[in-house]
């Protein structure tokens, strides 16, 4: 029954986060969910100084909050500063990730105050975190709830924004011809990220968000040249990645974050060597690619 | 687009026979609201977070338990991961025993959560706050060292001794008689410190370290200590922090400055330096255990064992 609960979390960290990853690595942003786990630190911080508590709640909106502003950040200093895009990223999180530092020594260098003792959650932990009604009925693991919510919501939004994600995504220009808003689909699609990595680490842990986020949609990116397939094959990818991984962990008694991580690297190392397009093991020539 | 308006009913329902299966399987365990019965058990499963908590506890029970601890030699408490064979040993445990005052960082919230389904203990919580030192503004941000002060973590024994003495009532005089016995070995050990800190010339009687961890140490045996860094060790020190401790290096002659087993030397070379550069010949009088015990079979593996090894550490580079 635990390896379950297990394996349906990280399901869901690795469907919310690779379905978000596949339009980040499209648009050249994957670096966005490392950059936020740094980011945060700052809101924690911050969001210390104001409650003097280091529960889950306040943690969480300082770091959300942080988070959305991350991204504001990072489009900000992309589209106005004129600067790349990788060098926005780097620039904004390093930034924060400094104020946070800097506020920690000024104010609560006696306090045990960073990410990994207030917001970042353990996987293993999940069957432990239950919820319970003041009536004493189990519901079972929060995090199952909340990964699961939150996975409900990013697939409604995947569903229901397709079109303006794919439009904005892969022709701006001519989404901007038409009148299709890209600055409202990039701050949507941002904010999502965003709140969706911060809740992540809460309840799984940082490592194994930013893997979901990039591993499995690169994995699918090297198979298909087709948005569908590549939304399709994340999916497929990171549920694999999160059951076999559960079961390496068990079999070496390690951390299951690091083991769901290092399996998902492994199915794209696989992908690399044998995908029918460009595989290293197939040395064929071809054209550069448009995936769409 | 075909695919894609067909996919919100099939995902929906594939969702939904998870979330049921998921409440049918997850939801069968059961909330017990009376306090566990452990006499109908051969030999109790405790499971302890830290090598001190587990020495005491290993102490008190004898071999009415099985004890284990989590988190081993040299490991920094406020990081831990834990694995799955850890998440099994909780769920196993009887009981669960940890130092709290967020010593074990996020993994206290989790703790919190497991005593609504067995006793969970902090050695902390027994203690009341005017015994507990909060070097801050700030409500609630207490010092979780409190094992350093030797009288301190006597009473804190005596608490959970009481504690376990309820829980396991059947052999409430077997847990009486262990925690007596280990609270005059305690006391033995409170005199002993309190003696050879005296034998530290006055002016030298300060404790200069990496990270703040002894303040319990320096109000309970009357030396003063500095740290490089404050408790977060995510801060990294300041360049006017090294220059202040060397002057006050310099200025009071001191000795000796100190390593701790889970905090990178480095830092503390740069002090050494800074006190040659003025003329100064300070050394690293050696590696203090500060949030973790020795390796299990050595000396140092066990409290007293630790505390000591602490001690002629400290007297022998000072004295």
């Amino acid at each position: 029954m635990e390896a379950f609960c297990f394996i349906l979390t990280g399901s869901f960290v690795a469907l919310s986060c690779g379905l978000l990853g596949v339009f980040l690595i499209l648009r050249k942003m994957a670096m966005v969910g490392d950059a936020i786990s740094h980011a945060v630190l700052p809101g924690i911080v911050l969001a210390y100084l104001v409650s003097e508590s280091r529960d889950t709640i306040p943690m969480l909106l300082g770091a959300a909050a942080v988070g959305v502003l991350t991204t504001l950040l990072i489009e900000w200093l992309y589209s106005k500063a004129r600067l790349q895009m990788d060098a926005s990223i780097g620039i904004t999180f390093t930034w924060l990730f400094a104020i946070g530092i800097i506020l920690i020594s000024l104010y609560t260098g006696q306090v045990d105050l960073d990410q990994d003792c207030v917001l970042y959650g353990e996987i293993a932990y999940v069957p432990l975190d239950l919820w319970i009604l003041p009536n004493g009925k189990m519901l079972g693991p929060g995090p199952v709830w909340i990964t699961g919510g939150g996975f409900l919501l990013i697939l409604g939004l995947v569903i229901f924004g397709f079109r303006g994600f794919e439009i904005t995504t892969f022709n701006p220009e001519y989404a901007a011809a038409i009148g299709i808003s890209t600055v409202f689909w990039h701050y949507l699609l941002m904010s999502a990220v965003s709140i969706t990595t911060v809740i992540s680490f809460e309840s799984v842990g940082a490592i194994l968000v930013v893997a979901f986020l990039i591993v499995p949609p690169a994995t699918a990116y090297l198979l298909t040249d087709k948005l569908q397939h590549m939304l399709w094959l994340t999916a497929l990818f990171g549920v694999l990645s999160a059951f076999f991984g559960y079961y390496l962990a068990v079999a070496i008694d390690g951390s299951i974050a690091g083991a769901m991580s290092v399996v998902a690297g492994i199915f794209l190392t696989l992908a690399l060597l044998l995908s029918p397009k460009g595989g290293v093991l197939r040395k064929q020539k071809i054209p550069s690619r448009t995936v769409g | 687009m075909a695919i894609i308006t067909s996919l919100p009913s099939r995902f929906f329902f594939i969702s939904i026979c998870l979330a049921v299966a998921f409440l049918v399987g997850c939801s069968n365990a059961s909330i017990n609201d009376n306090p566990p019965d452990f006499s109908s058990k051969e030999k109790l499963q405790i499971v302890c977070t830290t090598g001190m908590i587990g020495d005491a506890i290993q102490r008190i029970a004898g071999d009415r338990a099985q004890v284990t601890t989590l988190m081993g030699p040299g490991v920094d408490p406020h990081l831990y991961k834990a694995t799955q064979g850890d998440l099994r040993k909780l769920s196993e445990a009887d009981l669960v025993f940890f130092n709290g005052l967020h010593l074990e960082g996020k993994m206290i919230e989790i703790l919190d959560k497991l005593g609504r389904l067995k006793p969970v203990v902090a050695f902390a919580d027994s203690l009341p706050e005017s015994r507990l030192i909060n070097s801050t503004n700030y409500a609630n941000a207490f010092d979780p060292h409190i094992w350093f002060d030797v009288a301190l973590w006597s009473e804190a024994i005596t608490n959970v001794v009481n504690t376990m003495a309820r829980l396991d009532s059947g052999y409430s005089d077997h847990y009486k008689k262990n925690g007596t016995a280990f609270n005059i070995l305690l006391k033995t050990l409170d005199q002993e410190v309190r003696q050879r800190i005296l034998d530290i010339p006055e002016s030298q009687r300060i404790l200069i370290t990496a990270h703040d961890a002894f303040a319990y140490f320096s109000n309970a045996y009357g030396i003063e200590v500095r740290g490089l860094q404050g408790i977060s060790t995510v801060s990294e020190y300041g360049l006017r922090d090294i220059s202040d401790l060397v002057k006050l290096i310099t200025e009071r002659k001191i000795k000796a400055i100190f390593v701790e087993s889970s905090v990178p030397e480095k830092s503390l070379e740069a002090v050494v330096e800074g006190c040659a550069k003025r003329g100064f010949e300070t050394r690293i009088g050696g590696t203090l255990f500060s949030d973790a015990m020795g390796a299990a079979g050595t000396p140092e593996g066990t409290y007293p064992g630790m505390v000591r090894a602490n001690l002629n550490t400290i007297v022998s580079a000072l004295k």
